[in-house]
């Protein structure tokens, strides 16, 4: 064949283009749903609560990604700063993926439970109060705006559909119970959806404000489950190397 | 070609022919809506850099706070700037090198009013906290499914008009375009598969979770950087170089031959944004092996830019557009240069989620993209309304601004980012961390200052064009009414 | 041959046999461009096509050559 023939033709321009675009691709996206080593198995990962869901929804929305990682490296600093090294196990659950890709603030993939309530209430309010040094903005809104829970039944159906196993079926429900223990298969009961949802908003009471349920108790939800739900004592150092 | 060889602002041949020959009128649109883009994302973007300096700057007001105005800027400086002057440029370019009339007129004005119905709602719709959360791609469904058909249309009217060419051969501008458009179909349909909540619900959930989704998103994220900001722009330069020069490009067999090599490459080097993370090592030691390669193509491309000027450098001291153009190749060269280096994993491991990251890319967006889209339309709008340049001392001071703002932006970002990964990794003596992250935050003052004010300088640059385009233009409707009603006496004397 | 089977489908090999299939087909491309003087000739002559716009257009560019009248 000719070069020619390819600088002449729009229709074979066309076509020898998208191949030749096509290969790389391919060669590394499709291996990563079929290599089973991808994604590892680990004790503890579950699906978010309808509550911590709703604040990952607002982490989202604010563009928390801009400025903050959700992805620690297993370098000796990063173990030492933030924690073990995130596995891929981890963000299993995340639709959309936040591993982030600047750390304007810091990396929060194993925030969770390193502050109380009350300091991350604050912190979100104000930032400033609490590290004067911080440029980070204040998101008083959260505490003041009510938690739109209308559609978190829809939410949860979109999220069941694209692999997270919500239950809708009895047969599902037992399914989770097995896996994830009666106490969080009640969570991820889409038929109870708000239920569950105010539920956890007042057993908590995340934004110290037991009078309505607001974002910010939504939002803290979010940020103290991130980073603990794999128990790593539970493990021997070097433990997940092989999957690296 | 000695008439070809005009210099910067002189009048076009005059040719009252080539308006009913080459649809102008869409090209006119999406130059004017390149340059009010520019002046507004460019401005976004000194915003968010002052809050970034001055974070008082945010005002607890939730539209315009950091997080949700950091997409404003990047899609009205990608999408906007860029995209509507490659939008401007490739419709040109097709016209001029195929000797043939654009196809389908309303069509192409849909694609005009499609892409920048698009945006607008994107950038509305992100102050409303409306957003994907992928970066580059935070468009809703709704609207991702508006700019589909754009680009599906789009593609329609460049292929069609391709097709209807009166000249056998296809220039290598096209090639690049068509890449581009083929390229930015397959990443956007692929990146934006999502479920929707529901189908009045502005927000949807991605196919795919974690170690995936990261892949998929990088893959878009940095071929979006390929293909829309690279191989498109290449386009723009394989035709207003040699068009500005006067002298046809360096080698035509190189440029073959680093266009296969260069939209090959791209396609599997996104990973080296994942280095070091859950995603599997063999990926992103692939990409890191790719990345290294497409130094090559890259450089190939900024050769032949180049020497196309070879034997006739004298031009930069006489022509301002000349200079913006290949200062541009200069900076293409320079960040494709730095970027391999970037994706080595040991440099990656320091570099990675700091300013240096964000240094680079400005160097690229503000060096090599902004810069000879500059040097087009400086090229482009004159011949478009038929009249000189309002002024050509102008374009000096918008080059010299836009020159200094860049060098202060990529210094001040390699300190931060440098000085910030030193800082995160060293280790005291008893082997404790040296310093806390908000010590390193404090560090990022000054540099994020000179940052925001290179920013402004390289806006001021921006608004200081856009002042001139404006005259530019408004001496071209003057001159064709003056034309028009001149016309119409004398027909009226005749008569 | 059969061994030929078993060592291409061998994952091991794939950098192998991807290296020697795209260095292959990049001398491929190189070889064709450069080997006939007269086709590198005729690429060159494409170089002018982006001056060959000018407003006033003369009549049949498709049949004209263009690297006489253009490099003067």
């Amino acid at each position: 064949m000719k070069h020619e023939s390819v600088e002449t033709n729009a229709g074979l321009l066309i076509v020898l283009t998208l191949a030749v675009i096509s290969v790389g691709g391919l060669v590394e996206i499709v291996p990563l749903f079929y290599i089973d080593d991808t994604v590892e198995e680990v004790d503890g990962v579950r699906p978010y609560t309808p509550l911590e869901q709703r604040g990952r929804d607002l982490y989202i929305q604010e563009g928390c990604y801009a400025c903050h990682s959700q992805m620690v490296r297993p370098f000796r600093d990063e173990m030492l700063r933030y924690g073990n090294y995130s596995l891929a196990a981890e963000s299993q659950y995340d639709y959309p993926f936040q591993w982030g890709s600047k750390r304007t603030g810091p990396d929060l993939a194993r925030v969770g439970g390193k502050y109380s309530n009350e300091w991350q209430v604050q912190h979100l309010i104000d930032p400033q109060s609490l590290v004067p040094e911080s440029i980070m903005p204040g998101y008083p809104w959260l505490a003041e705006n009510p938690l739109d829970m209308s559609d978190i039944e829809d939410r949860m159906l979109a999220l069941r559909r694209v692999g997270v196993p919500y239950s809708l079926t009895e047969e599902e429900y037992e399914r989770n119970v097995e896996k994830y223990g009666e106490e969080h298969a009640r969570m991820f009961d889409i038929n109870r959806a708000e239920e569950s949802l105010v539920e956890q908003a007042q057993a908590e009471n995340f934004d110290g404000n037991s009078a309505t349920i607001t974002e910010m108790d939504a939002m803290v939800a979010y940020l103290q489950v991130l980073g603990t739900m794999v128990d790593f004592s539970e493990y021997d150092d070097g433990h997940f190397a092989e999957f690296r | 070609m000695s008439q070809a060889a005009t210099t910067a602002g002189a009048a076009p041949a005059a040719s009252v022919a080539s308006t009913e020959q080459y649809n102008y009128a869409i090209v006119k649109k999406f130059a004017i809506a390149a340059v009010l883009w520019g002046v507004f994302g460019m401005g976004a973007g000194v915003w968010i850099a002052s809050q970034l300096a001055w974070p008082f700057l945010n005002f607890d007001i939730a539209q315009i706070t950091f997080g949700r105005f950091r997409p404003v800027h990047t899609t009205a400086v990608i999408f906007g700037f860029g995209g509507n002057a490659l939008f401007a440029t490739s419709y040109y370019v097709v016209q001029r090198t195929c000797h043939t009339r654009l196809w389908n007129d309303s069509l192409a004005t849909f694609t005009f009013y499609g892409w920048n119905l698009a945006l607008i709602l994107g950038v509305i719709s992100y102050m409303a906290g409306i957003t994907q959360g992928r970066e580059y791609a935070e468009f809703n469904w709704q609207i991702d499914l508006i700019i589909l058909v754009t680009w599906v249309v789009y593609f329609l009217v460049f292929t069609m008009t391709l097709l209807r060419r009166n000249q056998p051969h296809i220039y290598v501008a096209n090639w690049f375009f068509m890449s581009f458009i083929l390229a930015t179909a397959l990443l956007h349909i692929f990146n934006n598969i999502e479920v929707p909540v529901g189908l009045f619900h502005p927000d949807s959930y991605p196919m795919f979770s974690g170690v995936q989704d990261a892949m998929r998103q990088w893959w878009y994220g940095h071929n979006a950087v390929g293909f829309f900001l690279t191989a498109a722009f290449l386009g723009m330069m394989y035709y207003f170089v040699p068009k500005q020069a006067g002298r046809p490009i360096y080698s035509y067999k190189l440029s073959i031959i680093h266009f296969w090599a260069l939209i090959f490459l791209y396609m599997w080097v996104g990973a080296h944004h994942l280095h070091w993370t859950a995603l599997p090592d063999w990926v992103s030691t692939l990409a890191a092996t790719f990345s290294i390669l497409l130094l090559l193509p890259s450089w190939g491309g900024m050769i032949n830019g180049i020497m196309t000027l070879s034997g006739a450098w004298d031009k930069l001291r006489t022509d301002p557009i000349m200079l913006f153009l290949i200062t541009a190749l200069a900076f293409y060269g320079m960040s494709t240069f730095e970027g391999p280096m970037m994706s080595l994993k040991s440099v990656n491991a320091l570099s990675h989620y700091t300013d240096w990251t964000v240094g680079h890319v400005h160097s690229g967006a503000l060096g090599w993209v902004a810069m000879i889209t500059f040097g087009s339309l400086y090229h482009l709008i004159p011949r478009l309304w038929n009249v000189n340049l309002f002024s050509l001392k102008l374009v000096y001071v918008h080059f010299f601004l836009a020159t200094v703002g860049i060098v202060l932006y990529i210094t001040a970002m390699w300190v931060a980012g440098i000085g910030q990964g030193l800082m995160l990794r060293a280790f005291d003596q008893y082997g404790n961390l040296a310093y806390t992250f908000t010590e390193s935050v404090v560090f990022l003052h000054q540099p994020y200052v000179v940052r925001a004010i290179g920013g402004g300088l390289f806006l001021t640059g921006m608004v200081i064009m856009a002042f001139n385009i404006f005259m530019t233009v408004r001496s071209g409707i003057k001159a064709e009414a003056r034309a028009r009603r001149e016309a119409i006496e004398a027909e009226a004397r005749t008569a | 041959m059969m061994s030929f089977w078993e060592w291409i489908q061998d994952m091991g090999n794939s950098k192998t046999l991807a290296l020697i299939l795209f260095m292959s087909t990049f001398i491929g491309v190189v070889i064709y461009l450069f080997a006939s003087p007269r086709r590198s000739r005729k690429f060159e002559s494409y170089r002018y096509i982006p001056l060959d716009d000018e407003d006033s257009r003369r009549e049949p560019t498709s049949r004209r050559d263009k690297t006489e009248s253009d490099e003067q």
